[in-house]
Parts: structure tokens; C-alpha cells; sequence
């Protein structure tokens, strides 16, 4: 069994677009001016529709990570051990990732890290992983 | 403080465990008719049919859905209503919450509530996989890897960080309730368990190992509620239920800000507030437990722990057989067994259980009050219930 992969959404299209391209992008809203992780259809805030994309400085810090060894799920047998993560970004909202790094298994809550993409394996999808701020990362990391 | 509306009448569960040979139907119908007859009641005089949600088989799920229930117990043309109350692990209060509410505006004179499920009978990968789907976001967590061991593993991670909780206290857990389980026939792992062994089992997911992970078991138990000024005609132990309140923190863990608390702060002092009683009343906590960090944020937020830690307090054997505030009596889900939507059933109903005086061996003496946790999904929702054999 593959590895799932995100099935972009009408209002999701654009966050998946950017990552292709190396940037992580956050859904706002312009009536109530907040911000909206993960993206949505109406603003969760005020239900308003004339939502907005913003760039995000792809920085922020670990709230809370785990290393996965043993027991994932089918797609993922052979990537173990990985570091799965939630991030809390500078920006204030919270998303699901990865760690990726040499240093990636060390990392505890509070950390700061800085935004990186990866391919999916074997699909044309791009996810946005996060490295320890520590180890500076290649051109295109934290640099929307 | 109030009087209380409903009142629980009667019990039924079959053992948990892995049982080849024992079809979901046939347990449901066990631990249903188990709960009438400890009810002292006819099917016939079962007002709704409220079976919860099974995971392991989409047709026997559809068949609890369209009141197969009914037609096996003979309630045709008598039952008004059989309808399908399901929220994960939260359909134990939930289940509770809904029966209370009926029974309360007459709209029924009583409710059975059940579950059955067989997911200990489902491959080993079949059920690490169903239970990365459950309350897993398919777009934004799933195609990281994201798992039912990471959630607790996740959750564990920050509570140890904020309150410098041990792995040790971690693995305490899992020991107090084997303790239990080990006088519980219906519990799957009965054999003794040190902190030694669980810190020395496989890591799974930091900072958990393999004996700090639930095991997936088939099972099932019911339970009965009545109007609370009628139980008395039914039964001498009834239970009443003297205060509920939860909150609905998340869908999708990384949404939640505050995982080392999650929503039971606020549940718990909403459901003391209406039941009229203080932690200094409560003699029996039955708390959520799938992995270890959930019972210790239920008992730092239930103020059970006499200003103690949860994790040091369980470490020094103040939740086991003897201890002064017993938790999780039948061994709850990391060793009497996780069966799905109904590992928190089976707490609920060992709460039950203690307060009737029906726990045979493992019975907690001088027991007047007791406090019941739930939660579902990734931890979405946080449950608080106080029960009690004084109906005020």
C-alpha cells in the first residue's frame, strides 16, 4: 500500500501550489483579519468568504514531537524511524509535520526550526518538513 | 446543587480479549441481555435502543444502525427508537450524557445503551491502520505518518515537558492497572507487570514502548438508564448520575493548544459544580485510559491526587488495590482491553459495577461517590461524570 498522499481541495489548491514551489503560505481572512491553519472553505473566526493567501517566514518553534521506530502505518514500514511533529509557527497558527535532518531524532518541544520541502515518494505532491533552526538548511528553507 | 435525573439500573459485559469464535452480534446480545435481567426488566420494557458505533465490520456497524438489536431481544412493535450515538471513545459519557436527557423530559422511560466490536480480531497492520484514520486529518496529518501510538506518544511528549513527568511514572500507570486487571476476569492481561519491564519493552513511538501502548481486544457491555425517581422500583443499587460536563477541544491534534490539559479543567470543575460534590467527596476515579498520559491529565484536573503530581502519585501506589484513591478498576484499556468505541464503555460500566457493590474481588469498600472520564478520536473531546449511590 502507497503512502497517502494530500488530495488538494478548491480552497486548498493554492497552500499545495506554493509548497511546490517552496513556500509556505497561510489562508487569512480579510474580513476578520485572522488567520486560518489548516486552509478552509469559510473562515472558522466569522464564517466570512473573502479569504486571502499569506507568505509565512516558515519559522517557529517544536510544541510537541515524537520519533515513530516501530508500528506505522501501511505506506510508512520503511521510513521508520521518522519525526513526526507539530510545529507552532512565528505567525501563531499550528500544523502536523516532519522533522528532517541529521539532528531531526534530538529535537524536544520549544525548539526553533525553519521550514524545508520534500516530495512525497513516488507522487507529484511536495509537503512542507521543518529542520532544527541550529542546522542552517539549504537556499531555498525559510525563504518564502 | 441538584437532584439527579436519571439513574443507571443495570449492567452487562462479556470478557475482553481475542475470541475467534464469538460473532459481534453474539456478545452485543450477551452483555444486553445481561442488562436487562440485572435490571430486573422485560426487552419489552425498553423504551430506546442506543447501541454506539463498531469499528472492525462495516455490516454489523449497519446492523446496530437498523435495529437489529431490537428484533433479536424482542422489542419489535414495543421499542420506540433505536438510534446510533457514536463519538470514539467518548460514546461511553456521551452515550450517558444523551440516555440522562431523555429519561430527564419523559421523552423515554428507559434506555439501553450498548456496544459490541471485534477489533482485536482484526489483523495486527488492519488495526494500526483503522486507528490512523480516527480523527486523523486524510489532507493535513495522514501523509506525514501520523498514527494512533503517535497521538499518545505526541500528547506525552508535551505533558512531560510542562510538568517533568517520567517515563518511569509513564510505566507506573500501566502496573496500577494491571493490578486491577489481574483481579478482573473480563480483563485480557491479567500477569503481573514491573516499570522494569514496560521501560524495557520495544520503543514504539518516544517516549512510549510497547507495554505503555493499549492492546486492541474484542468486547462488549451494556448498561440501562431509568428516570431517576423510578430506578428504586427496578432495582436496590441504583447509580445516580449527579453532574456531566465536557468540552470539544480539537478534530485534528495539532490543532490543539493546550495538550498537556486538553479540555478537563474546565469539564472537571463544571461536573463537580453540578453534582454538588468537591474531589474531597469522590472515593473511585474510572478514568480514559489508552495510554498513560491521559489518566495522569484526568487525575492532575479531577484534584484527586491530594496536591501531588498524577505521575508521582501514581508512582507511589496510591491508584492500585489498597491505595487510597483506586483508578481504573477493571484494568481499563491498557489491560482489560481496547475495544473500540467501548474501552470507554467498559470504565463506565466498572463505575457502574463499584457503586451497585457487584465487583466481587476487586470491590473498593465504603464507596459513596465516583468520578468517570471519557475521550474520543485524537483526544477531541474531554469527559467529566460524577456518579453516586445518593441520589442528592
Amino acid at each position: 500500500m502507497a503512502q497517502p498522499i494530500p488530495t488538494p481541495t478548491r480552497w486548498s489548491a493554492p497552500y499545495w501550489q506554493a509548497a511546490r514551489e517552496g513556500r509556505l503560505m497561510i489562508q487569512g481572512c480579510k474580513s476578520c483579519n485572522r488567520l486560518i491553519m489548516y486552509p478552509k472553505p469559510f473562515c472558522p473566526t466569522c464564517l466570512g468568504e473573502d479569504l486571502d493567501w499569506r507568505p509565512s517566514e516558515g519559522k517557529g518553534e517544536v510544541y510537541t514531537v515524537t520519533v515513530q521506530r516501530a508500528g506505522a502505518p501501511s505506506g510508512f514500514e520503511d521510513q521508520v524511524p521518522y519525526v513526526l511533529a507539530v510545529v507552532k509557527l512565528d505567525e501563531g497558527v499550528q500544523l502536523m509535520t516532519r522533522l528532517v535532518g541529521d539532528d531531526a531524532e534530538s529535537a524536544n518541544c520549544g525548539d526553533r526550526v525553519t521550514v524545508d520541502f520534500q516530495q512525497a515518494p513516488g507522487a507529484d505532491v511536495v509537503l512542507p518538513v521543518f529542520r532544527l533552526a541550529k542546522q542552517a538548511s539549504g537556499p531555498q528553507g525559510g525563504k518564502p | 446543587m441538584r437532584s439527579a435525573a436519571a439513574a443507571v439500573v443495570g449492567i452487562g459485559e462479556v470478557p475482553s480479549g481475542r475470541f475467534s469464535e464469538r460473532t459481534e452480534i453474539e456478545a452485543a446480545i450477551i452483555a444486553a441481555r445481561e442488562a436487562i435481567l440485572d435490571a430486573g426488566l422485560s426487552p419489552r420494557d425498553i423504551d430506546v435502543v442506543m447501541p454506539t458505533g463498531a469499528l472492525a465490520s462495516r455490516h454489523f456497524n449497519v446492523d446496530l444502525i437498523f435495529s437489529r438489536i431490537c428484533e433479536e431481544l424482542g422489542m419489535l412493535r414495543s421499542a420506540s427508537m433505536n438510534v446510533q450515538v457514536m463519538a470514539g471513545g467518548g460514546s461511553s459519557s456521551s452515550l450517558l450524557a444523551l440516555a440522562e436527557a431523555l429519561v430527564a423530559t419523559g421523552a423515554a422511560r428507559t434506555v439501553l445503551c450498548l456496544h459490541s466490536d471485534r477489533v482485536g480480531s482484526l489483523p495486527k497492520q488492519a488495526g494500526t491502520d483503522l486507528f490512523a484514520t480516527t480523527g486523523v486529518s486524510e489532507e493535513w496529518e495522514a501523509p506525514y505518518g501520523h498514527n494512533m501510538n503517535a497521538v499518545g506518544a505526541l500528547v506525552s511528549r508535551r505533558y512531560m515537558h510542562e510538568t517533568g513527568t517520567t517515563e518511569e511514572e509513564l510505566a507506573a500507570v500501566c502496573v496500577s492497572l494491571r493490578k486491577w486487571a489481574a483481579l478482573n476476569p473480563h480483563a485480557m492481561l491479567r500477569t503481573p507487570l514491573s516499570v522494569e519491564e514496560v521501560l524495557a519493552s520495544r520503543m514504539i513511538a518516544d517516549p512510549l514502548r510497547a507495554k505503555h501502548c493499549n492492546m486492541l481486544a474484542d468486547g462488549a457491555s451494556a448498561f440501562i438508564v431509568a428516570a431517576a425517581g423510578e430506578a428504586r422500583q427496578m432495582t436496590k443499587t441504583p447509580v445516580y448520575v449527579r453532574g456531566h460536563a465536557s468540552l470539544v477541544t480539537h478534530y485534528s491534534l495539532s490543532q490543539d493548544t493546550d495538550l498537556a490539559h486538553l479540555g478537563f479543567p474546565e469539564a472537571a470543575r463544571r461536573a463537580y459544580a453540578q453534582s454538588g460534590l468537591t474531589p474531597a467527596d469522590i472515593q473511585l476515579a474510572e478514568i480514559y485510559d489508552s495510554y498513560p498520559v491521559f489518566a495522569l491529565i484526568a487525575m492532575d484536573a479531577l484534584g484527586l491526587c491530594g496536591g501531588m503530581r498524577a505521575g508521582s502519585f501514581v508512582a507511589a501506589g496510591h491508584t492500585s488495590p489498597g491505595g487510597v484513591m483506586p483508578m481504573t478498576t477493571n484494568g481499563g484499556m491498557l489491560a482489560q482491553g481496547h475495544t473500540g468505541a467501548g474501552g470507554g464503555v467498559a470504565v463506565l460500566v466498572e463505575a457502574f459495577r463499584q457503586l451497585m457493590g457487584k465487583a466481587g474481588e476487586r470491590q473498593v469498600p465504603n464507596l459513596v461517590n465516583a468520578v468517570e472520564t471519557a475521550s474520543g478520536g485524537t483526544w477531541m473531546d474531554s469527559h467529566v461524570t460524577v456518579l453516586s449511590k445518593e441520589v442528592r
